[in-house]
């Protein structure tokens, strides 16, 4: 074998895979997403309709009320994640047998399953026997019977909190990760000449997390557009439709009404603002590197 | 005395996380070894009992045809996935290829497609060929999900060998193909371990693609959770049997490579 071609050698198995299992789906979705298709009617595609699948899309209540849903949902989650996971790591960082020890167990959220996560909350919150919903009526009698997964405020700020549980401490190891990397003489010299902590966090620390702390913002919103584990088996998207996020109505529409086109189109629009910000991501990313090696 | 008040401060905080972190988990522990009637109370006298995972491994439940899914279809995945992944991740850390950087960023941004865009036509694919609800299904679409994180994971684990050893290698004559046997594999042995493992832990955590590709005979243990929703109510007890026989091989696995784990994955995402 030639090493001159090696390199393409070695790649090829895994763009096969990807090819495969991400482009051509991607591809074929997106021309669905120009005809009529019910599967329930019929067995085939239908017809070409333009861009109708997009416009019923801009005038339909329920994608209108899932964009809404799902940008309260990656605002607060992605906020919350990033103070909990920068004010984690700045507490974790120092040496330490409790320290140890809770980096240690921060791993076990980020690798339980999200669906189990899901169903546990729904479990602890329940009005009748969950723990956490007694523990709060004991500390707060007013709270008592509170029917929090029956509120559409409280049972999108316990999905929230479900993600969060979840998300939180892989995003303390990204900021530890970062931390460990920036030099600590500017911080020390700092705390010689009496600067408060306050100070110091936020006048020399926060700084130089800047670029950290953007790639970490920008995974978690996207791992928050994708919200849909939870949905399922925290609130079924209820009470109503007040925590139907994108990626669970894209999934009703599909896989509940059967209407493929329409949710072809969904997944597309879906996918574009995915784009946007992976987009924006990596030019973020290209230049946080030049002007860390200028 | 206000350095002993930070002192305990201090404590008192991590302690306040490792309840936080820990007390869902140990919740669900303890309720799959409650009788049901001891699962409604909130008490924590009672009799200690293995009768749910009898019963959830028995018929109807069957959790143990989930438990086989669920390991075939992650070490399956794993065993695809990770080999190419690891000869693309050293070609894209070794070699300057004509439209390497497009070829990575297609392959990154291939990451950030929803899974549910994914699914929607291998649905109809799968359907036409039917191979609805078989285990074959959902390693496909698991390799969409798992291979680019895989290679990008890799490639940082590559990244941080030096290159010395290898030239030193080729300048004796070795090829390249024997020098990616005999020298990159066992240096770069550590960080693949983690990657698998980590690819492991996606896939068995996968609900999404079983959720929609599966129905009787694949299905796997997280969408098996929702089969204990039933007309009767939601059978708690049984559901964290069930969460603990999800989650105890895997937070063993993450417990194994807590240390790379760090290491790699702040690799793959801050470089």
């Amino acid at each position: 074998m030639k090493d001159r071609l090696l390199p393409y050698w070695l790649l090829i198995p895994a763009f096969v895979i990807v090819l495969a299992t991400t482009i051509y789906p991607l591809a074929y979705s997106f021309v669905t997403s120009f005809r009529e298709w019910d599967l329930t009617k019929q067995r085939r595609p239908g017809g070409f309709v333009g861009v109708d699948n997009y416009l019923h899309a801009a005038s339909e209540s329920g994608f209108q009320n899932s964009l809404w849903v799902t940008t309260i949902f990656v605002v607060t989650s992605v906020a919350l994640t990033l103070v909990i996971a920068m004010s984690l790591a700045l507490l974790l960082r120092r040496k330490g047998r409790m320290h140890t020890f809770t980096r240690i167990i921060l791993i076990l959220p980020f690798a339980m399953s999200p669906a189990l996560i899901g169903v546990s909350y729904r479990f602890m919150f329940n009005p009748e026997f969950g723990v956490l919903a007694k523990g709060i009526g004991a500390v707060f009698p007013s709270l008592e019977g509170t029917p929090w997964l029956a509120d559409p405020d409280l049972a999108m700020a316990i999905l929230v909190l479900t993600d969060v549980w979840h998300w939180a401490p892989y995003m303390t190891f990204m900021c530890l990760g970062g931390l460990a990397s920036i030099p600590r003489e500017t911080e020390e010299a700092a705390r010689v000449d009496g600067a408060s902590n306050l100070r110091i966090v936020f006048g020399i620390i926060l700084p130089q997390m800047k670029g950290v702390l953007l790639v970490t913002a920008v995974l978690k919103t996207i791992f928050a557009l994708k919200m849909f584990d939870q949905v399922v088996t925290l609130t079924g998207g209820g009470p109503g439709v007040s925590t139907e996020t994108l990626a669970f109505f894209v999934f009703n529409v599909g896989f509940k009404w059967y209407d493929m086109g329409y949710a072809s189109a969904l997944a597309w629009i879906l996918t574009a603002i995915m784009m946007v910000i992976s987009i924006w991501y990596v030019r973020m990313l290209l230049s946080e590197r030049k002007m860390a090696t200028a | 005395m206000r350095r002993l008040f930070a002192w305990w401060g201090e404590r008192a905080l991590l302690a306040l996380v490792s309840v936080i972190v820990l007390f869902p988990i140990a919740w669900m522990f303890l309720t799959a070894f409650k009788r049901p009637r001891d699962a409604y109370s909130l008490s924590l006298d009672f009799e200690p009992t293995l009768q749910n995972f009898a019963t959830v491994f028995a018929d109807p439940w069957n959790l143990g045809d989930m438990v086989l899914n669920s390991v075939i279809v992650a070490t399956v995945t794993v065993l695809i996935a990770v080999p190419c992944a690891s000869l693309a991740a050293y070609s894209f850390s070794r070699f300057r290829v004509k439209g390497r950087k497009f070829l990575f960023f297609l392959i990154l941004s291939t990451q950030f497609i929803p899974a549910v865009v994914i699914v929607l036509p291998f649905f109809l694919m799968f359907r036409t060929l039917g191979l609805l609800d078989t285990r074959v299904a959902l390693i496909v679409v698991n390799l969409a999900i798992v291979t680019p994180f895989v290679i990008w994971m890799i490639k940082g684990f590559i990244d941080a060998i030096p290159t010395d050893s290898e030239e030193a290698a080729m300048i004796d004559g070795a090829s390249r193909l024997r020098v990616i046997k005999d020298i990159v594999l066992p240096m770069a042995a550590p960080g693949i371990l983690t990657s698998s493992i980590f690819c492991f832990i996606l896939t068995w955590n996968e609900f999404l693609f079983a959720l929609i590709l599966t129905r009787r005979d694949a299905v796997t243990l997280p969408v098996g959770l929702v089969s204990f929703r039933t007309e009767r109510g939601d059978l708690w007890e049984l559901m964290s049997a069930a969460g603990v026989m999800i989650t105890v091989p895997i937070f063993i696995m993450a417990l194994l490579i807590q240390k790379h784990f760090t290491r790699g994955m702040t690799a793959g995402a801050v470089k």
